[in-house]
């Protein structure tokens, strides 16, 4: 699910404003505006006087850019031909417009047949090129000013209203949508308070760019001689004029020429440092993506080393110790993952459980190399099959990474390549890891999804990924990571989106694959039964650190820190007793920004005393030395109140909280 | 055409009697008649008044389709939708069937408070005034505090949206709530908060409620009833205790048995 954060608008607009390009175009932007308003209040008459003595000059002291035919001085005509311009630009944009919220929000209003005939419609005007389309309005409503505006403004909304009916679609899908219209809110409602004020943003942004494109088409069908009429001017009618008299006064074209092109830059500049401050797609451009660059730092500060595998001889598979990852915060860097040390020995299943955002995914993400910039990894010790992740060629480490370690994801379908077929994409990682021939790649990949159990194999691998059930898409993504020959899977999530049956499939499936080839696993969920069940240990994680590593037997009655009891608790299962309400985990996970003095999770903890609040307490051997807990109470009994008083009014906080 | 709705404190849980719901025939084709393909398939189902059924399924089976066709978001094909022995209106501002939506990320609009997104339900009738006293007291419901209907959903963690959601739903004073899936974008800690918050306010209210979920103990623990749906079919259909204890369905067994939990855990070597 995306984290979705709704900032204060006004902060978003600021942010604008505060980029060099987007503080220049606003003030352009301005200053193109305020001339349009001010310029003929103050300068007509000397635009309009006439100076018999003075046809056709050049530039001089007196006229800065020469004159015309009749004398009139250019500098002048083409600061007052501002607001015409400006004026007549705006106006083809509000009806382009205003006929593109309707074209567009048609196929929501009509239902669906008059609405398909709608779209079709509007996508065939759109494959028209926009001066063409008002050329040929142009020649319909006649030569003159009112004539280029409404072919201007006409030829302008098929393009809005593609963009409109792409938005509106986008936010009708939504459940909020969904929701009102289940309440009975009527059509027109839903559209105006919805779905409107949800696509303000794009549609503003592109309205100035698109203000921009109309300027530029006025001066263009002026220039043609088929906008504005004489005595009106606008740059267009200047630079038509001024062109006929270029060799005799060449600044004549070049004066109208100069505003006209800042004129249309600032609108264009403007709207698209809105766009980039707001990160609102235009027309022309789709966001940016972000660069993919692993950013693990150099060496860092070794803090202390206490031994995690006690008492084996064996290298582990995956030996992480004291790893950091930090991100760039608005006050200093925020540490989501706070020194987490554990290791994974050869064919072991650990399971990673916590709240949504206690750094499981992370974590996972950092041992792969996969945080993105800004993002910071730092850790004492990081180690897959003995070779150090933290140092070494880019190269050489997407080559292990490649080979010895599976990654599986939550949702599978954004893990594909929805245009190439499976097969494909399978082969691609061992032509790139283990250089083979095309020919042995889509042999292993068809191989390897009989192995993950998809029917009809050497079938499916010439199918798209949308053909894949989100079963088999699971299980293909995990046949994508055995291309290799993987020591270690890390699997986040991976059964989070399917429904029990298709997930024990798949749970089945890496249970199989551990024991055919002693791969380790670890497995990744917020659903504690489901770890219980598959893994051999589980490291329970709590605000960026492991509060505690038990076997996984052990969870239902052994497990000792408070936190680790409350979440078996919640969890109903076949047996819970009906009767009684489930026992919840009051309060709220820690953000990773606001992390506590003391344990971080005495705010929630029935046993936390002023110890607890005072000092944070570290990850120790607890009765056995396989059992690590980080509580200076574990284990201790829990205090039951007495009869549970109905639930406590929630207060809501006013802090910024993530989407799991 | 608007009638008075009881907004007094006390009227409440008392206030309408809850009705049947049921589904008779229904079918839902989705795509043209040659190429279409069907989603629910004539299915019939009752939900007896001011008990809980839970409809459970794999995904994809057609509970969400079901649903939505309810409360007339999905087109049925065939078959009608009853409430209380009438057809469900799908037209007008009286909804006596609410829905709550799976994403409690997706299902409020990001830009409006969430008690305005409450306000929107109440059908209209009640003065501004009355209207926000009902917001209040919808809040103070689903344990908000009502101080905090200015808020924007942004502010809220995932299991607060979700009450807001309850809240929405039940401002349409409605007879039946159907919750989907409900529970499945929540965090375990606090998936436990808002299945209490489901159970108390149905006792409360006694309303009739369709629970989807896939996961057979959360169904277990909010139905007094169950039913099994697969490829737009109801396969078995019963009181929960015997449906889970007997199942009579190879698929509801095949379903019981892949209940995580249920497994013996596997021992390190
Ligand atoms: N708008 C649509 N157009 C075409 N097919 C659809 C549409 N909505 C749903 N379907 C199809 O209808 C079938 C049933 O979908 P539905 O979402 O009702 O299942 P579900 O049991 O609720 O699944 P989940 O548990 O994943 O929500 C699926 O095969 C789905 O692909
Ligand atoms: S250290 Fe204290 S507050 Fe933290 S979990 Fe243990 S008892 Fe609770
Ligand atoms: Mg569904």
């Amino acid at each position: 699910m995306a984290a979705q954060r709704t900032r204060q608008p006004t902060r978003r607009w600021r942010q604008v404003v505060r980029t060099p390009l987007g503080a220049g175009a606003s003030l352009l932007m301005a200053l193109v505006l305020l001339l349009a308003l001010v310029a003929p209040m103050l300068w007509t008459d000397q635009a309009d006087a006439v100076d018999t003595g003075n046809i056709l000059a050049g530039p001089s002291a007196e006229h800065w850019a020469g004159t015309d035919n009749l004398g009139r001085d250019i500098l002048f005509r083409s600061l007052v031909a501002a607001r015409l311009s400006v004026g007549l630009a705006l106006t083809a944009t509000a009806i382009a417009i205003v006929l593109g919220l309707l074209l567009g929000t048609a196929p929501m209003l009509l239902g669906r047949r008059l609405g398909r005939l709608v779209t079709a419609s509007v996508d065939i005007a759109v494959a028209f090129p926009g001066l063409l389309l008002a050329l040929f309005f142009a020649v319909i409503f006649g030569v003159g000013a009112r004539g280029a505006v409404l072919a201007i403004g006409i030829a302008g909304a098929p393009s809005f209203a593609r963009l409109v009916h792409t938005l509106v679609a986008g936010v009708a899908a939504r459940d909020y949508v969904a929701a009102a219209r289940a309440a009975g809110v009527g059509r027109v409602r839903v559209l105006l308070r919805h779905v409107l004020p949800n696509i303000s943003e794009p549609l503003i942004v592109n309205a100035t760019i698109g203000a921009g494109g109309a300027l530029l088409s006025f001066a263009g069908l002026s220039f043609l001689g088929l906008g504005v009429q004489a005595p009106q001017y606008d740059w267009g009618r200047l630079l038509f004029d001024g062109i006929g008299a270029l060799y005799v006064n060449p600044a004549a074209a070049l004066a109208p020429g100069l505003t006209v092109l800042l004129a249309g830059l600032a609108f264009n500049l403007f709207g698209e440092s809105v766009a980039k401050g707001l990160g609102v797609a235009t027309l022309g451009h789709l966001p940016e993506r972000r660069s993919a660059g692993p950013a693990t730092s150099g060496p860092p500060t070794i803090r202390a080393e206490e031994p995690v595998v006690a008492g084996d001889d064996e290298a582990p598979v995956l030996d992480v110790r004291d790893l950091w990852v930090s991100f760039p915060g608005a006050d200093g860097p925020v540490q989501p993952v706070r020194g987490v040390s554990f290791a994974v020995r050869r064919g072991e299943a650990v399971g990673v459980v916590g709240e949504s955002g206690s750094g499981k995914s992370l974590t996972a993400l950092a041992v792969s190399r996969l945080i993105e910039e800004p993002g910071r990894v730092e850790a004492a010790r990081l180690q897959l099959l003995g070779a150090d992740l933290r140092t070494g060629s880019e190269r050489a480490q997407r080559q292990l990474l490649g080979t010895s370690l599976a990654m599986v994801f939550q949702d599978p379908m954004t893990s594909f390549n929805p245009t190439r077929r499976m097969g494909g994409q399978l082969a691609e990682v061992a032509r790139q890891h283990q250089g083979m021939t095309r020919r042995d790649a889509f042999g292993r990949a068809v191989d390897r999804l009989a192995a993950v159990r998809i029917p009809e194999a050497r079938r499916r691998a010439g199918q798209y990924p949308h053909e894949f059930s989100g079963g088999m898409r699971q299980r293909a993504m995990i046949g994508m990571g055995l291309m290799g020959s993987p020591a270690l899977i890390i699997a986040d999530e991976p059964t989070t989106a399917l429904d029990v049956t298709v997930q024990q499939q798949v749970l089945d499936l890496l249970q199989a694959i551990r024991e055919a080839d002693d791969v380790a696993l670890v497995l990744i969920s917020h659903d504690v039964t489901v770890v219980g069940e598959v893994c051999d240990r589980v490291l329970v994680m709590y605000a960026g650190r492991i509060v505690e590593d038990l076997a996984a037997a052990d969870l239902a009655t052994g497990a000792a820190h408070p936190y680790t009891r409350a979440l078996v608790a919640a969890v109903p299962d076949m047996e819970t007793d009906l009767e009684q309400p489930l026992a919840v985990v009051p309060g709220r996970p820690v953000a990773p920004g606001e992390v506590p003095a003391g344990c971080a999770y005495a705010a929630r903890c029935p046993l936390a005393d002023d110890r607890c609040r005072a000092e944070d307490p570290q990850l120790a051997s607890f009765e056995t030395p396989d059992h690590r807990v980080a509580c200076w109470h574990a284990g201790e009994p829990i205090p039951v109140d007495g009869p549970r008083e109905p639930a406590p009014v929630d207060p809501v906080e006013l802090v910024e909280v993530d989407a799991p | 055409m608007s009638t008075p709705r009881p907004t007094s404190q006390s009227a409440r849980p008392t206030g309408r009697p809850t009705a049947e719901l049921r589904f008779e025939d229904v079918t839902v084709r989705y795509g043209s008649a040659r190429r279409g393909h069907t989603a629910v398939d004539r299915v019939s189902l009752t939900v007896p008044p001011g008990q809980v059924v839970g409809l459970v399924g794999e995904s994809g089976s057609g509970k969400s389709t079901l649903a939505r066709a309810a409360v007339g978001l999905a087109p049925l094909t065939g078959g009608r939708v009853l409430l209380g022995g009438a057809p469900v209106p799908t037209r007008g501002r009286r909804r006596p069937l609410q829905m709550v939506f799976q994403d409690p990320y997706s299902s409020l609009d990001p830009r409006m408070t969430i008690g305005d997104s409450i306000a929107e339900a109440i059908p209209p009738g009640p003065s501004r005034e009355e209207r926000r006293a009902e917001v209040a007291r919808l809040l103070e419901l689903v344990h908000l505090d009502p101080d905090r209907a200015a808020v924007r959903p942004g502010l809220l963690s995932g299991g607060q949206r979700q009450r807001v959601a309850l809240a929405r739903a039940l401002a349409g004073d409605p007879q039946v709530v159907i919750a989907d899936e409900i529970t499945s974008a929540l965090d375990v800690s606090i998936q436990g908060a808002v299945l209490n918050l489901v159970r108390e306010l149905q006792r409360e209210l006694g309303l009739s409620m369709l629970f989807i979920s896939h996961n057979l103990a959360v169904v277990r623990y909010v139905a007094s009833h169950v039913a099994v749906m697969r490829d737009g079919v109801i396969v078995e259909e019963g009181p929960a205790a015997r449906v889970l204890a007997d199942p009579h369905h190879d698929y509801t067994r095949a379903l019981l048995a892949a209940v995580p939990g249920t497994r013996t855990p596997r021992r390190t070597p």
